[in-house]
C-alpha cells in the first residue's frame, strides 16, 4: 500500500530562520500518527507544507499519492488549523455549509449529528463563539466530509475533558474505518492513548519515530504486590526485567522493564491479595530523547566555540 | 454560482448596502442643491467661475459652468467626490478579498479547500466586481431619477457613460488593492498603494494640465482615462474605458500569478 504521507529531505526556511530541515517522514494508511514537539519546533510548518499553504525550500513530498500542489488532494483531507480563526456575523452553520459545498457537498444532517455529539451550538455568530466552541466548529468541519486523511494541529486545545473524550472516540472511529490521522501536540499525554506511532520534532528536525506499543513495552513501571502471608525474597530474585526489588514481609515492591510476565508467574505461586501497577510514564521516555539530543547539540556548540575563527 | 463567489458576496452584503446608501446620500444631497445653484448664475455661472485662480480651476476639473445640468454633473458630482467615494469603497472590498482574511487568519482554511489558488483569486475578484456593479447600478438609477426630477436636461446615456467610468475606475482601484494584497498579504501596504495612486493620480491628471514637467505623468494616471473623455458632455470614451478595463485585467493576472507562487500567512 502506498504511504499516506511521504516526505524526503523536506526543508523549509523562512528567510534565514529554520522552520524544518531534512524531514523524512512516512505515515502509513490506517494509522494514527502523533506528531510531537514543543511549540515552534516545526509541527505546524510540516502540516502547512503538506496542505500547500506554504511551499518547501527544498525536498519532495507526496500526500495520498499526489503532489500537494494539486487542489484535488485537499478535498480528501480534513484539516484543523492550530490557530483557528473564525470571525464575523456569519452563523457557524452557514460557514460549515459553505465549506461543505466547496468540498463537493456534505449532508446537513451529518453536520448536525457531529454538532450534537460535541455539544456545539451552531446558531451563534462566529465572532461570538467561545474558544472551546470555535474548536468544536473546527473539529466538525474537519470530520464532516469523512476525509481519507485527517490532519489535526493541536486538536484538544480549549476543549473540556468530556468533549476531549468524545473527540478521542471520533479519532478511534476514523482509524477503525481504515482512515488515517496525523495529530500534533506538544504533550504526549494528549496523543498516546490513540496514536499507533509517534514522531518527535525538535528545532526543525525529526528526532525520533517510535511505535507506541513498543514504547509501552520498553517503559519502566512500578509494581506493588501484597500477599496474604510473608513471602521469601528468593522467589523474586533474578527474575528477568525485575529491578529495585524490595521484599518487606507480605509486600513486594519493584520496577519492571518491559514485560511483567516473569513477575506475574513468580507471584502466582502465592496468594495475591492486592496488586498495584502505575501507568508507565511515556513522557519520561520522551524526555530522555530530548535530553540526549540536547547534550549532542551542546557538544556541537562547544566544539563550535573551540574552532579557530 | 461557485461556492466561494456566493460566500464572498454574502460577506460583502452589509458593506455593500452601507456603501450604496452612503454614496446614494451623497448624490442625493448634491443633486438636490442643483435647482438652487442653476438659478444663481452670477455666483455659479461660467463667468463667475472664471474668476477663480487657474490652479484651483484645474484641480476642480476646470470649473466651467455649474448652472447647466451637464456642467453640474460633470464638474461637481462626477469630478472628485463621486469617484473618490467609489474608490474607497472598492479599496475596502479589495482588501477583504485576500489581505484582510490573511491577516485575520481566516484565509488558512480557505486555501486548504480543494480550490486552485488561481481560481480562488479569480472568484474573489468576481465577487468584488459583482459587488461594485451592484453599488454602481443602484446609484446610477438614483442619479438618473434625480436628474429627471430636478430637470437637468442630461440624457440618460450620458449619465450612464459617466457612471460606467466611475465603475471602471473603482474596479481598477479595487483590483489594485486585491493585487497588492495577493502579492504581499498586507492590508496596510495595499491601502497605502491605493491611497498614493488615487490621490497622486488625481493631482497629476488635473494639475498636470497646467504644469508642463508633470504633464507626461497624466498618461499613467487612472483618472486620465476617466476624466479626459468628459463622458457627461461627449458620451462613452470607448478607448479610454478600454484602457481602464485592460489595466484591471493586467492587475488581476498579476494578482493570480503572485498569489499562486507564495506562502500564505507567514
Amino acid at each position: 500500500m502506498t504511504a499516506v504521507v511521504e516526505t524526503e529531505g523536506l526543508t523549509k526556511f523562512y528567510g534565514k530562520r529554520r522552520g524544518l530541515e531534512d524531514l523524512d517522514l512516512e505515515i502509513r494508511p490506517g494509522e494514527v500518527f502523533g506528531y510531537l514537539g514543543p511549540n515552534g519546533a516545526g509541527k505546524t510548518t510540516t502540516i502547512r507544507l503538506l496542505l500547500d499553504v506554504i511551499r518547501p525550500t527544498r525536498g519532495r513530498m507526496s500526500v495520498l499519492g499526489m503532489d500537494p500542489r494539486d487542489p484535488a488532494v485537499r478535498g480528501r483531507i480534513g484539516y484543523l488549523p492550530g490557530e483557528l480563526a473564525l470571525e464575523g456575523r456569519e452563523k457557524a452553520i452557514d460557514y460549515l455549509d459553505f465549506l461543505g459545498r466547496a468540498r463537493g457537498g456534505v449532508p446537513r444532517d451529518r453536520i448536525t449529528a457531529l454538532a450534537e455529539r460535541l455539544d456545539a451550538d451552531l446558531s451563534v455568530h462566529m465572532g461570538k463563539l467561545s474558544k472551546g466552541n470555535k474548536q468544536k466548529v473546527g473539529l466538525i468541519q474537519a470530520f464532516m466530509h469523512e476525509p481519507e486523511f485527517l490532519i489535526l494541529d493541536e486538536p484538544t486545545g480549549g476543549l473540556d475533558p468530556l468533549v476531549q473524550q468524545e473527540f478521542l472516540a471520533m479519532v478511534r472511529e476514523v482509524r477503525a474505518g481504515g482512515r488515517t490521522v496525523l495529530m500534533s501536540s506538544h504533550v504526549l499525554a494528549e496523543v498516546e492513548h490513540v496514536s499507533d506511532r509517534v514522531g518527535i520534532v525538535r528545532s526543525g528536525r525529526l528526532v525520533a519515530v517510535e511505535d507506541v506499543a513498543a514504547l509501552r513495552e520498553k517503559a519502566v513501571r512500578r509494581v506493588e504486590l501484597h500477599f496474604d502471608a510473608p513471602v521469601p525474597r528468593e522467589a523474586f530474585e533474578d527474575l528477568p526485567g525485575v529491578r529495585d526489588l524490595r521484599v518487606e514481609g507480605a509486600a513486594v515492591r519493584c520496577t519492571i522493564d518491559g514485560r511483567p510476565d516473569a513477575l506475574v508467574k513468580a507471584a502466582a505461586r502465592f496468594t495475591v491479595v492486592h496488586l498495584v501497577s502505575a501507568e508507565p510514564d511515556l513522557e519520561e521516555i520522551f524526555l530522555t530523547y530530548y535530553s540526549e539530543n540536547e547534550e549532542q547539540e551542546g557538544r556541537h556548540a562547544r566544539t563550535g566555540v573551540q574552532e579557530p575563527a | 454560482m461557485p461556492a466561494l463567489v456566493s460566500k464572498s458576496l454574502r460577506d460583502y452584503r452589509r458593506s455593500l448596502i452601507r456603501w450604496a446608501i452612503g454614496i446614494g446620500a451623497f448624490f442625493t444631497l448634491y443633486l438636490s442643491l442643483y435647482p438652487n445653484i442653476s438659478e444663481n448664475k452670477e455666483i455659479y455661472g461660467a463667468q463667475a467661475l472664471a474668476k477663480y485662480p487657474g490652479a484651483l480651476r484645474d484641480f476642480m476639473g476646470g470649473l466651467e459652468d455649474f448652472t447647466s445640468g451637464a456642467g453640474y454633473l460633470s464638474g461637481v458630482v462626477y469630478q472628485l467626490f463621486g469617484p473618490m467615494l467609489f474608490v474607497v469603497c472598492a479599496m475596502i472590498l479589495g482588501n477583504r478579498a485576500i489581505a484582510q482574511p490573511e491577516e485575520a487568519g481566516t484565509l488558512e482554511l480557505t486555501v486548504t479547500l480543494p480550490i486552485d489558488r488561481r481560481r480562488l483569486v479569480f472568484e474573489r475578484f468576481t465577487a468584488l466586481a459583482l459587488g461594485l456593479l451592484a453599488v454602481a447600478a443602484a446609484t446610477f438609477l438614483l442619479v438618473w431619477l434625480l436628474s429627471i426630477s430636478s430637470d437637468m436636461g442630461v440624457p440618460a446615456d450620458r449619465i450612464l457613460a459617466a457612471h460606467t467610468g466611475v465603475f471602471l475606475l473603482a474596479l481598477l482601484f479595487g483590483v489594485l488593492s486585491l493585487a497588492v494584497g495577493a502579492a504581499t498579504g498586507r492590508k496596510g501596504v495595499a491601502t497605502a498603494v491605493v491611497g498614493v495612486v488615487a490621490v497622486g493620480g488625481y493631482i497629476v491628471e488635473t494639475m498636470g494640465k497646467g504644469v508642463d514637467w508633470i504633464s507626461w505623468l497624466r498618461w499613467v494616471s487612472p483618472f486620465h482615462y476617466y476624466l479626459d473623455g468628459r463622458p457627461v458632455y461627449e458620451g462613452f470614451p470607448v478607448g479610454d474605458y478600454l484602457v481602464l478595463a485592460g489595466a484591471a485585467v493586467v492587475l488581476l493576472l498579476t494578482a493570480i500569478l503572485a498569489f499562486d507562487r507564495r506562502d500564505v500567512g507567514v
